[in-house]
C-alpha cells in the first residue's frame, strides 16, 4: 500500500470513528448546549475529512477539539479509546507537518511501532501477573468488574476452564504479534484475529469505541510491514 | 491559565506515550450508589444504572454504533476511581450531575457514596470507600441546564 493511499484510507476511518463518537456526545442531555456544539463541530470536521474536503485543516481542527475535550472531562472520557484517537491524530497532523518524507514516514511508523506496543506490552504485562496466568483474572472480570455489559455475562465466571483458554489464547495473541510483521499474509490474519477480539470486547464489555479506533491505525502497520520488511 | 495548560499537557503526554498496560491487574470495581434524602421522592440508597439481566443479540450489534449511556456509564467508572486516587470537585460534580439527570424528581437532597467491590478468596467483598455531603437536587440540575 502507498503512503498516499495508507494516509487516506486513515483519514476516512479516523474520520468515521470520531463522527461515530462525536454523534454520542451530541446526544441530548449529557453534556450542556454550548459542549455540545463542539461536539457538533467535531462531527462536521470528522465528516468533512471523510469526503476529503478538509485536510490538513480539519487534521488540525480535530486535534485542538481533543486538546479541550482532554480539559473538558479532566482526562480521557472513554479511556483508551480517546488515547489513541490523540494518538491517531497527532501522528497525522505531524505527517501533515513534516517537511520532508524522511519526517513524514517517521511520524506514520512512529504510530505502527505503539499499535504493536499497544498489543505486546498488554500481552506481556498479564503473562508475568500470576492471575492472568491460572486464569483468576479473567474469572474476576466477568465476576465483579464494572465492564460485563449484563448479568447474564456474570455467568461466565463459572466456566473457568474456558476462561482459562480464552485468557491464554489473549495473551498468546498479543505477544505473538509483532513476529506477524515478518510475514504479510501472517500480519492481515494476525490483524482479523485482533480486530475479533476487539469486536468481543465491544460485545461483552461495551467498548464499542474502541474496535472502530484500532481498527483506523492498522493501514498504518500494513504501510509499515511493507516498507520496512 | 497557565495551571490549566499545564494540566492538560499532563494529560496529553499519556496519550503521546502510552504504557499499554491494559488490565494489569483487576482491581477493585466502584459501583455509583445514590439515595435521596426528604422531599415527596425520598430514596434509600440504590445503585446507580444497575446493568439489565440480559441483553439481545440485535441490540449488542446496535450497540457497536450507538452507545452512548453505556459510555457515559464507564466515564462515571473513571470519575469513581479518581475519586479514590486524586479526589476533584470536577469528579464529584460529574457524578453528582449525572445522577441527579436521571432521577425523576427535582427536590430533596441527593448524597452519593462509592461502593468497592473485590474478591477476598472465593468470597466477594463490598466497602464504602467515598459518602459526599447531601447536595439540594434543584441546585445540581439547575447547575447542569
Amino acid at each position: 500500500m502507498s503512503f498516499e493511499t495508507t494516509l487516506r484510507l486513515m483519514e476516512i476511518l479516523l474520520g468515521l470513528a470520531i463522527a461515530q463518537q462525536s454523534l454520542e456526545h451530541v446526544k441530548p442531555g449529557q453534556l450542556a448546549g454550548n459542549h455540545r456544539v463542539l461536539f457538533a463541530l467535531r462531527l462536521a470536521l470528522a465528516l468533512s475529512m471523510v469526503v476529503g474536503y478538509s485536510a490538513p485543516y480539519g487534521l488540525y481542527g480535530l486535534w485542538v477539539v481533543a486538546l479541550w475535550m482532554l480539559h473538558r472531562f479532566q482526562g480521557p472520557y472513554n479511556g483508551g479509546s480517546d488515547k489513541m484517537t490523540l494518538l491517531i491524530l497527532t501522528c497525522l497532523c505531524l505527517v501533515e507537518l513534516a517537511p520532508d518524507r524522511y519526517w513524514q514516514e517517521m511520524a506514520l511508523s512512529y504510530l505502527a511501532v505503539q499499535l504493536v506496543l499497544s498489543y505486546f506490552v498488554s500481552g506481556w504485562v498479564k503473562v508475568m501477573n500470576p492471575i492472568w496466568r491460572n486464569g483468576s483474572a479473567l474469572r474476576d472480570v466477568f465476576r465483579y468488574s464494572a465492564y460485563p455489559v449484563s448479568e447474564s455475562f456474570r455467568q461466565w465466571a463459572d466456566s473457568p476452564r474456558v476462561l482459562w483458554i480464552m485468557g491464554w489464547g489473549v495473551m498468546l495473541l498479543e505477544l505473538a504479534f509483532p513476529l506477524a510483521l515478518l510475514n504479510p499474509a501472517a500480519l492481515k490474519l494476525a490483524l482479523v484475529c485482533t480486530a475479533g477480539f476487539h469486536f468481543a470486547n465491544a460485545c461483552f464489555f461495551g467498548l464499542n469505541r474502541f474496535f472502530w479506533i484500532w481498527l483506523c491505525a492498522y493501514p498504518a502497520l500494513i504501510w509499515f510491514q511493507d516498507r520496512i520488511f | 491559565m497557565l495551571t490549566s495548560l499545564l494540566r492538560v499537557i499532563s494529560l496529553l503526554l499519556p496519550a503521546l506515550i502510552p504504557s499499554w498496560r491494559f488490565f494489569k491487574t483487576v482491581a477493585p470495581s466502584p459501583r455509583v450508589e445514590y439515595r435521596v434524602i426528604a422531599g415527596p421522592g425520598a430514596l434509600d440508597w440504590c445503585e446507580d444504572r444497575p446493568r439489565p439481566q440480559d441483553i439481545s443479540v440485535p441490540t449488542i450489534l446496535w450497540r457497536m454504533l450507538w452507545n452512548p449511556d453505556w459510555n457515559e456509564q464507564l466515564f462515571l467508572v473513571s470519575c469513581a476511581e479518581r475519586m479514590i486516587e486524586e479526589p476533584s470537585q470536577h469528579s464529584l460534580d460529574e457524578i453528582l450531575t449525572r445522577v441527579a439527570r436521571l432521577l425523576p424528581v427535582g427536590e430533596g437532597l441527593l448524597q452519593i457514596r462509592l461502593v468497592f467491590i473485590s474478591r477476598d478468596g472465593e468470597a466477594l467483598v463490598k466497602s464504602v470507600e467515598y459518602e459526599s455531603e447531601p447536595v439540594p437536587l434543584s441546585r445540581i440540575k439547575g447547575r447542569a441546564a
